[in-house]
């Protein structure tokens, strides 16, 4: 395993990464992912959006440590990723909370059994205090996960990601379980502790996958559209719009143009990946 | 209304023993035929003079010793077996064809290796407890969800720590499982193996409770020290697994 340092400014940076699944049984072979590029910057807010199945959990999943590509390489900070680490935070779409661990406990899990420079108990615990304060988790901090609202879960696994003080985040649709309602509150309130008004280069790294083309414009500084079969990016589409962001910018003619011309290029994709080829000629 | 709920899991046993008493008063009486306040009075004497609560606690220590034994190398050979698919396929064929073979059937071995004494009985005991607690944990650990392990390792975890906080309290519901259905087999064969030693020995020279009945029957022929050693292996049995669920209740909080 050699490690090759990539002169590259980018925070992250995939490289013509292509993944394939081969799947053990059958022996049939799934193309996820194909050559695809991709350069994150460093306090960049992105976004990927794209029809079910286009690959992107995989592309999260590769940035993560936990999958690894069939080629290409992904490097942070021109060093090739090789495993799972500290510095990438991780909330999944299901948000794996330990459900033996109370929040507080959810929470402090990386500061305290990380390998590398676990806190003491002191420090942890001002730590955890803070963090619980920043997702509003006050009072509910020695309950269970299963005891838990939908949305009280998902800033749980959010703050245990944070807590561990990465300085990449990677979401996987992490406010898809939720109701609309909540969404939008919990979409505002992510901003708000990525830190909008912060400097650049003190704001961590987002990468977001969502379905939502509205949520992604929402959040997004920049957004990569992805196309299925095989999965690709077929665009980047930086988003301008003015932070600090609220309620308003949706109604912005600016906003709903970005939306519509995101969602006419995916529009064929999804309708393919939802109700297959046939379905489309017959419309 | 309280009241009357608070007595009614004491209707039932209390009907029994009626029926007990009038059924023996319709016999001859003798040995064989005790009745409830036999029962009470060999239970009392027993008890006073210490023989049953010596004998109870010479089979609860052997029991303890066999459980103890299984339960940490069932745990131990549960958890490798199932993180490791090769050492799964290679023991999983092993360990199901012992499986079947009752603890009971094993005394002739345990005899001949062991003795009649202590080493015998727990080794007995420690084959019945070992295969529910092997599969269960087994069980356990497979069905923790990948996704929890995945996550403790993007939050920078090592294996080790992994294995102690993630696996072990994941698996640990299934372990306890094993757990009680083990420490229940033990204890019912515990008293199988002391019976069968008490046999081969032919008096109550090693203890437990399992000699002690075959002392009742064999040479005293006391058919109510026979009845008052089986109730008092029922009320143990019935402690014992509410001290589990006692210590159970403690250990997984989150399972309330
Ligand atoms: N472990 C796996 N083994 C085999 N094939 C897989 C595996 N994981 C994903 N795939 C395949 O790879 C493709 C991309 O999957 P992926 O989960 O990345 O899609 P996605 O864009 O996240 O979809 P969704 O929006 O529905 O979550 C799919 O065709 C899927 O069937
Ligand atoms: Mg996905």
């Amino acid at each position: 395993m050699e490690t090759v340092a990539i002169p590259t400014k980018a925070k992250i940076s995939l490289i013509a990464i292509t993944k394939q699944y081969i799947t053990p049984r059958t022996g049939q072979t799934t193309l996820a992912v194909s050559d695809v590029s991709l350069n994150i910057q460093q306090g960049e807010f992105l976004c990927i959006v794209g029809p079910s199945g286009c690959g992107k959990s995989t592309i999260l999943s590769m940035i993560a440590g936990l999958t690894k590509p069939s080629s290409g390489t992904i490097s942070m900070d021109g060093n090739a990723i090789h495993g799972p680490g500290r510095e990438r935070g991780v909330v999944f779409q299901d948000y794996a909370l330990f459900p033996w661990k109370t929040v507080r406990e959810n929470i402090e899990f990386g500061p305290r059994f990380r390998d590398r420079a676990p806190l003491s108990t002191a420090a942890r615990r001002e730590l955890v205090d803070h963090y619980i304060e920043l997702v509003s988790l006050n009072g509910s901090e020695d309950k269970y996960p299963h005891e838990l609202s939908g949305g009280m879960r998902q800033r749980c696994a959010f703050a245990r990601a944070l807590a561990n003080e990465p300085d990449v985040l990677l979401m996987d649709e992490p406010f898809a379980a939720l109701d609309a309602q909540t969404r939008l509150i919990l979409q505002e309130e992510l901003l708000r502790i990525w830190g909008e008004e912060l400097p650049r280069d003190k704001r961590k790294t987002v990468v977001f996958i969502t379905h939502g083309i509205d949520e992604a414009v929402f959040l997004a500084d920049r957004v990569a559209v992805m196309s299925n079969h095989p999965g690709q990016i077929k665009m980047e589409k930086p988003i301008g719009l003015p932070r600090p962001r609220n309620e308003g910018v949706r109604l912005t003619t600016d906003f709903q143009k970005l939306v519509d011309e995101i969602w006419q290029l995916i529009r064929h994709d999804a309708y393919e990946a939802t109700i297959g080829k046939a379905g489309i000629k017959q419309a | 209304m309280a009241l009357s709920r608070r007595f009614l899991p004491f209707v039932l046993p209390l009907a029994l023993l009626i029926l007990w008493q009038a059924g023996v008063s319709t016999l001859q009486p003798g040995p064989r035929t005790p009745t409830p306040g036999s029962v009470v009075s060999t239970a009392w004497s027993l008890i006073s003079t210490g023989q049953l609560p010596l004998a109870m606690i010479l089979s609860l220590g052997r029991v303890l010793t066999g459980f103890v034994s299984a339960a940490v190398c069932a745990i131990l050979i549960g958890f490798l077996m199932a993180v490791s698919p090769s050492i799964g396929r290679n023991l999983d064929p092993l360990m199901e064809s012992f499986r079947p073979i009752a603890p009971i059937a094993l005394l002739p071995l345990a005899i001949l290796w062991f003795g009649t004494g202590t080493s015998a009985a727990a080794f007995i005991v420690g084959y019945a407890a070992f295969f529910p607690i092997l599969i269960n944990t087994i069980q356990g650990v497979r069905s923790i969800d990948p996704s929890l392990p995945r996550a403790a390792r993007t939050l920078g975890v090592g294996l080790p720590a992994i294995i102690r906080n993630v696996i072990l309290p994941g698996a640990l519901p299934n372990i306890f499982v094993g757990a009680r259905l083990g420490l229940g087999l033990a204890w019912s064969s515990i008293i199988a193996a002391e019976l069968a030693v008490g046999a081969k020995t032919g008096d109550a020279g090693s203890g437990g409770i399992g000699q002690m009945m075959f002392v009742f029957y064999a040479y005293s022929v006391d058919l109510s020290g026979i009845i008052v050693c089986m109730i008092a292996v029922g009320v143990v049995a019935l402690v014992i697994d509410r001290g589990l669920r006692a210590v159970e209740k403690r250990l997984l909080p989150w399972k309330q």
